[in-house]
């Protein structure tokens, strides 16, 4: 599965790569995810709550960062294992570009996987199920730097 | 003495023999939910069994961890491959002369195989334990392209033969390379493609679905430690090849393995195979000391026990400019998933796909197919079909079309013309096969009168002619489809499953009373049994047919046989009843003969009994006869009247068929809608017409599932994506069309009462039926091949592909 997109954030590109890299932004802004710990400044472990159709399962793993860049741009690489729900994996290159001094345009192409139970009974959903959550997550993203800029 | 008062006809209507549209005696039952079923089994202490499955197509086993599964409340065992090394039962043979892996050694080779079996007091115990059990994997390159798996550097799947030359039938060319099976003249048919005037080349993919019977494969195992006996329950259309194989496999002595199919729910060669929740709930039995059910779920079924088809046949005709076919030159690339598990008869690792000249007197022809390994479940079942027959059907059928389309002729017309003819018969093809009896041209131009054929094509090209003005976005298409097929596998001298000859039995034991019980080698999954082998035995010895039990699916009990797939119950075992009968016959005609003081020649036959020639008051019936055979029979002649027969078919037995159908595809939309679908068999004899219409109504409807959307898909990771009826196509009252059935009647000539078997015809004439009404609907719009299933998304890509969507 293939996705990518852009979103405009009200907010300096500074400001922006903070928040990719904070740890609690993160777990905030990440749909369902119910805890995500620092183990270096690269990795992280995680657990997500994911719904797909007919599927609720809990997905425990790892989050890398790659091709640092900053404040540009990164990679961010996961894999996690749902149990007999099946697992997932997959990996988000985002890049930031200055949008004006208080504005950042970023754009991300993802790319995932999913296996077991939740790809045989959640085929259909998959897709706009992802689209839906990475919409959430970025939608999330805006409303924190802004609630940190109101903050400021 | 019989009721005289009655007419002759009174007298036959009485026995409800061959030709009467009896009821189903099993419909009694089953309509009021007392059927007996494998989950109906429920036995003291009884344990249930659940399998851990694999999320990756393909990947290494590292670790499996049961300890928190143990822990699960209710959980007793966890059964991996280790545990069933010691039993050496990890790896079983197929039935294809592969191996299998039972549980998972090592690696996993396609999604959802089995790697550990939790056994528990309840099954929602042993699904929590399922979920407890980790399993660490090393997911590796997935092969699930069929066009891929020969290429020098496609993933090696199968470490357990990578060195293996030879294969059980003959030498593999890749590590991926299954078998490479060839049939027919290659030079002389080269030749006829060198100097012919015209040719056609397609590749003709028949995609991979699932029978999927709404029961799923299930049984339950007992093993009596005292008597070191094993009895199993299970939902099995060949009973005694079960036990046999069980025997072989666990080293049991065959006598002290009981194997019983109860009703079954559907079975559409599903249940021919041995599957590892068999092993493992036998092998679960034996370790606890207690009877373990297991239960397959839908995705289960779906998933991992015995797909169908997968074939991807690249197809040539060659034709002189008049449309006489003069060769046929056919490629198979047969994906057979992880373990080569087809359940064909042994010798023929492609099945009976040389029938694949169909019903066309091709002088030459020359047929490959090569089997090959990919991720994907294994199986190659024949899916209401003889083995490999409706992939052979379909590839003729879509060519002859396709070749119809070239010389620009009318395909009905072209099919008339290559037909083999009457006086051909018995007709020897060139494949190999010695065709028995048909009369094609009448049933063809049959039903081309019944639909009034020239009509419906003058429609049609009017309807073109509105869509190209832009007058309607419907296009109209007509599907023909004429159908040789070949079942009743079969004859000892070419048929056999693991050296087993594939004959079938009947016994037949008349009691004092003139009532009697007939006992097979068959197995009915709703096909009727009960009721239509009554119907032999009555027009056969004139006892009427409710005064006759039949039971089947017991081993201790049924005489050994190879079971119902392939059609073949009525080619086999239906020439057996009507053997046993006519023993029983022939030794009631000696105690008529004693009886009425006359030789046995003096007597002739009279619908429920022996009469002197000539001498119409001198009669003796069947009822008082077996009285007599039990309580007075004739000095020196032993009491009792029964009979057995073991058959052994001199040949196949080939019914055929005229089907066409019509179709409207708005262009827009996809959306189809099937105006008329009409369908001719013969299946010579025909013992009950309305078990035969039944038959066909529901052929006709898988037939329309397996054309119209019915699949078995993978994305290309090996996920399976249509693993429930969310997304696997199973038609219901909805959206099935209405069926139109018609006959005619052409019995076969080795075959005792001239009966060819029809139950698997209309799955094989109508899924090319379908497919070339759709072809047929976008053929002018230049295209000459729209691969199936033929849904709406995909007819709406067509349409667009070729330019009819603006």
């Amino acid at each position: 599965m293939d996705m990518n997109g852009q979103e405009r954030i009200a907010a300096p590109i500074g400001a922006v790569w903070a928040a990719l890299n904070d740890p609690q932004v993160l777990k905030n802004c990440i749909p369902g995810c119910e805890a995500l710990e620092k183990q270096s400044d690269t990795e992280m472990t995680a657990k997500v709550v994911l719904r797909i159709g007919p599927i609720k399962a809990s997905f425990e793993g790892q989050v890398t960062l790659a091709n640092l860049n900053p404040p540009h741009s990164y990679s961010i690489q996961g894999e996690g294992k749902g149990g007999i729900a099946g697992f997932a994996k997959g990996g988000a290159d985002v890049s930031l570009v200055e949008d004006g001094p208080a504005a950042t345009v970023l754009s991300y192409t993802v790319k995932a996987d999913v296996g077991g139970k939740i790809a045989q009974l959640g085929g259909r959903l998959i897709d706009s199920t992802a689209r839906k959550l990475a919409g959430q997550f970025f939608a999330n993203l805006g409303t924190c730097l802004n609630d940190q800029s109101v903050g400021a | 003495m019989n009721d005289m008062s009655l007419t002759r006809e009174e007298r036959e209507a009485k026995l409800e023999g061959m030709g009467c549209k009896r009821k189903r005696v099993e419909d009694i039952r089953f309509t009021q939910g007392k059927g007996n079923y494998v989950d109906d089994v429920k036995l003291p202490g009884m344990l249930h069994g659940d399998f851990v499955r694999s999320p990756h197509a393909h990947a290494r086993v590292k670790s499996i961890n049961s300890e928190k599964a143990l822990k699960v409340p209710g959980v007793l065992a966890v059964i991996t491959a280790e545990t069933l090394k010691t039993v050496n039962l990890a790896w079983m043979p197929t039935l294809a002369g592969d191996v299998q892996m039972v549980l998972a050694d090592g690696k996993v080779l396609f999604q959802n195989q089995e790697v550990a079996f939790v056994v528990a007091t309840d099954r929602y115990a042993a699904d929590d334990g399922v979920a407890a059990v980790e399993v660490e994997y090393e997911p590796l390159p997935v092969l699930v392209d069929p066009f891929k798996a020969l290429d020098p550097d496609a993933p090696l799947l199968r470490e357990d033969i990578k060195d293996k030359k030879d294969g059980a039938h003959g030498p593999r060319k890749h590590h991926n390379h299954i078998f490479e099976w060839t049939v027919g003249d290659r030079e002389l048919t080269d030749a006829a493609f060198n100097k012919a005037d015209v040719t056609i080349k397609e590749m003709i993919s028949y995609h991979r679905t699932h029978p999927s019977p709404l029961e799923t494969c299930q049984c339950v195992c007992s093993f009596d430690k005292v008597k070191s006996e094993l009895t199993i329950w299970g939902t099995f259309q060949a009973p005694h090849v079960i036990r046999t194989v069980v025997s072989l496999i666990a080293k049991l002595p065959e006598q002290k393995i009981h194997v019983i199919a109860p009703d079954i729910g559907g079975g559409f060669g599903n249940k021919v195979g041995a599957y590892p929740g068999y092993i493992c709930a036998a092998v679960a039995s034996i370790v606890t000391g207690k009877p373990v059910k297991w239960v397959e779920d839908r995705i289960e079924n779906l998933t991992a026990t015995s797909f169908a088809r997968d074939y991807h046949m690249t197809t040539e005709i060659a034709a002189t400019k008049e449309g006489k076919v003069t060769g046929l030159r056919v490629h198979v690339l047969a994906d057979h998933g992880a373990f080569d598990a087809c359940a064909d008869p042994s010798k023929w690792p492609a099945g009976f796909f040389n029938i694949v000249t169909g019903s066309y007197d091709f002088p030459v022809a020359y047929l490959a197919v090569d089997g090959i390994y990919t991720n994907k479940a294994p199986g190659g079942v024949a899916y209401r079909c003889s083995f490999r027959v409706t992939e052979a059907a379909y590839c003729i059928e879509r060519a002859m079309d396709i070749l119809a389309q070239k010389l620009d002729m009318d395909p009905a017309e072209l099919r008339l013309k290559n037909f083999v003819k009457p006086e051909q018969f018995p007709y020897h093809s060139a494949l190999g096969w010695e065709y028995d009896s048909g009369d094609y041209h009448t049933a063809m131009r049959k039903a081309m009168e019944s639909v009034k054929y020239a009509e419906l094509r003058q429609e049609q090209a009017a309807k073109r002619e509105a869509f190209k003005r832009g007058e309607t976005r419907e296009i109209m298409g007509i599907g023909v489809s004429f159908f040789t097929e070949i079942v009743g596998a079969g004859p000892s001298k070419n048929c056999d499953i693991l050296g087993i000859a594939m004959f079938d039995s009947c016994e037949i034991r008349l009691h004092p009373t003139g009532a009697g019980i007939a006992r097979m080698g068959t197995k009915s999954q709703g096909q009727g049994h009960e009721t239509t082998w009554a119907q032999i035995i009555a027009t056969e010895i004139g006892i009427p047919a409710d005064n006759i039990m039949v039971e089947e699916g017991n081993t201790d009990t049924a005489p050994y046989g190879l079971g119902t797939y392939g059609s073949r119950s009525t080619p086999v075992a239906g020439a057996a009843i009507a053997m046993a009968a006519r023993k029983i016959k022939a030794k009631a005609q000696m105690i008529a003969a004693y009886k009425l003081e006359v030789h046995e020649d003096d007597l002739e036959w009279d619908i429920d009994g022996f009469r002197v020639k000539g001498l119409p008051e001198k009669f003796l019936g069947m009822k008082d006869i077996s009285w007599i055979a039990y309580n007075s029979p004739p000095p020196g002649m032993e009491p009792g009247l029964e009979a057995v027969s073991y058959y052994d078919p001199p040949n196949m037995t080939y019914p055929f068929g005229a089907y066409i159908c019509v179709m409207d595809i708005d262009v827009d939309t996809g959306v189809y809608k099937v105006r008329r679908f009409y369908a001719l068999d013969d299946c010579g004899t025909r013992i009950n017409p309305m078990i035969i219409e039944g038959q066909v109504h529901g052929g006709l409807t898988e037939a329309f599932a397996i054309a119209m959307g019915q699949e078995i898909h993978y994305d290309e990771t090996g996920n399976v994506t249509t693993g429930s009826f969310m997304d696997f196509f199973v038609p219901t009252a909805v959206e099935t069309p209405k069926w139109e059935t018609d006959y005619t009647v052409t019995p076969s000539p080795h075959h005792p009462i001239g009966a060819k078997g029809v139950g698997e015809s209309p799955n094989v004439g109508g899924v090319p039926c379908f497919s070339n009404a759709v072809n047929d609907a976008f053929s002018f719009l230049g295209s000459t091949h729209i691969q199936m299933p033929h849904d709406y998304w995909r007819n709406w890509k067509a349409a667009r592909e070729l330019g009819a969507v603006g």
